[in-house]
């Protein structure tokens, strides 16, 4: 059973390590899925909305997370 | 007749990645066999390897039932989830805001865990060291097949993919068995960092493709989607390290 519970949750964390992250993925992916399918304007610009609204959400996350370590370690000090 | 452009970033990626994961499971696999010999951990790691060989054969024949476009695109956005993910963690640890992996310390907390383990439980610690290395090698093993799967399956390329993901084994298993002790000098984070920009830069093209996008200049949109990652990681860890209090000082 323990190990059923570790694959399904090394699988669970494969792909929503970070659920913030993993969201923003899915709504830029639904984003440009809809420009393409619904606004019906060419393929190509889905894609280049998809390409930059994936880099955006991947450089956002990272200073996110750098950002609460850096509050984090600041409020320990000052308690320290 | 397989064009080189097309393979070679299926199999880069793969043995690179492989690399990482076989790296980690090695590290758990050695600890087991200095604790208890060689016999728990091969017995381990073959039965671990015979249920991912199952998985993979069972996976295989589904996967050619899946259309091409519906395949690309279900592929494509767990590449994103996946390599986006990898490249988010490898820019956090290029940047020192989360620490780097460290082999040696994994190693001796494995070996503390397992003697800790047989202690509290009372049963036989081969077969808890048995059972580590199984654990091990699937959970590791999981991720190098699905990185095959992603990289292979929406262009016909499952076979070179798995040689590149053997091939990564092999060298692994080689230098382990010549240093005979936790591989702690492989560059792991590089690696990683790499590994994200491909697997972002595959995800791209799959999830774009499945969605009907036509990239301009085909399989090469691949190389630029991997430079575009690999800048945009960068930037973010340059910018991550300069808001530690530490950088501020």
């Amino acid at each position: 059973m323990t190990i059923l519970t570790d694959v399904l949750s090394e699988l669970f964390g494969m792909f929503v390590g970070d659920a913030r992250l993993s969201a923003a993925i899915l709504v830029v992916v639904a984003a440009a899925a809809g420009t393409i399918r619904l606004t019906g304007a060419s393929p190509l610009a889905g894609g280049a909305l998809l390409l930059l609204g994936c880099l955006a959400v991947m450089i956002g996350a990272v200073l996110r997370a750098a950002r609460l370590r850096a509050r984090t370690a600041r409020a320990e000090r000052t308690q320290g | 007749m397989l064009a080189w452009s097309t393979a070679a970033p299926a199999i880069g990626s793969a043995f690179l990645a492989s690399i990482v994961e076989v790296v980690e499971a090695f590290t758990i696999i050695l600890a087991v066999a200095t604790l208890r010999g060689w016999r728990p951990a091969v017995l381990g790691t073959g039965a671990a390897l015979g249920l991912l060989g199952a998985i993979v054969l069972a996976l295989g024949p589904l996967l050619d039932r899946v259309p091409l476009h519906l395949l690309q695109l279900i592929i494509g956005v767990l590449l994103l989830l996946f390599g986006i993910g990898w490249l988010r963690k490898a820019s956090l640890r290029a940047a020192g805001v989360i620490p780097l992996h460290d082999e040696d310390a994994i190693f001796a907390s494995e070996s503390a865990h397992l003697s800790e383990e047989a202690r509290r439980k009372k049963t036989s610690l081969d077969w808890i060291a048995g059972i580590t290395a199984f654990k091990a090698v699937l959970l590791e093993g999981l991720e190098v097949v699905f990185i095959v799967i992603a990289v292979g399956a929406g262009r016909g390329l499952l076979w070179p993919a798995s040689l590149g993901a053997l091939g990564a084994c092999a060298l692994v298993l080689m230098v382990g068995a010549f240093v005979h002790k936790p591989l702690s000098q492989v560059p792991e984070n590089t690696l990683k960092f790499g590994v994200g920009v491909m697997l972002s830069a595959f995800g791209m093209f799959w999830t774009g493709e499945g969605l009907g996008v036509e990239w301009p200049g085909a399989d090469l949109a691949l190389l630029v989607f991997a430079l575009l990652f690999l800048g945009a990681g960068l930037l973010a860890a340059q910018i991550a390290r300069t808001m530690q209090p530490e950088a501020a000082k």
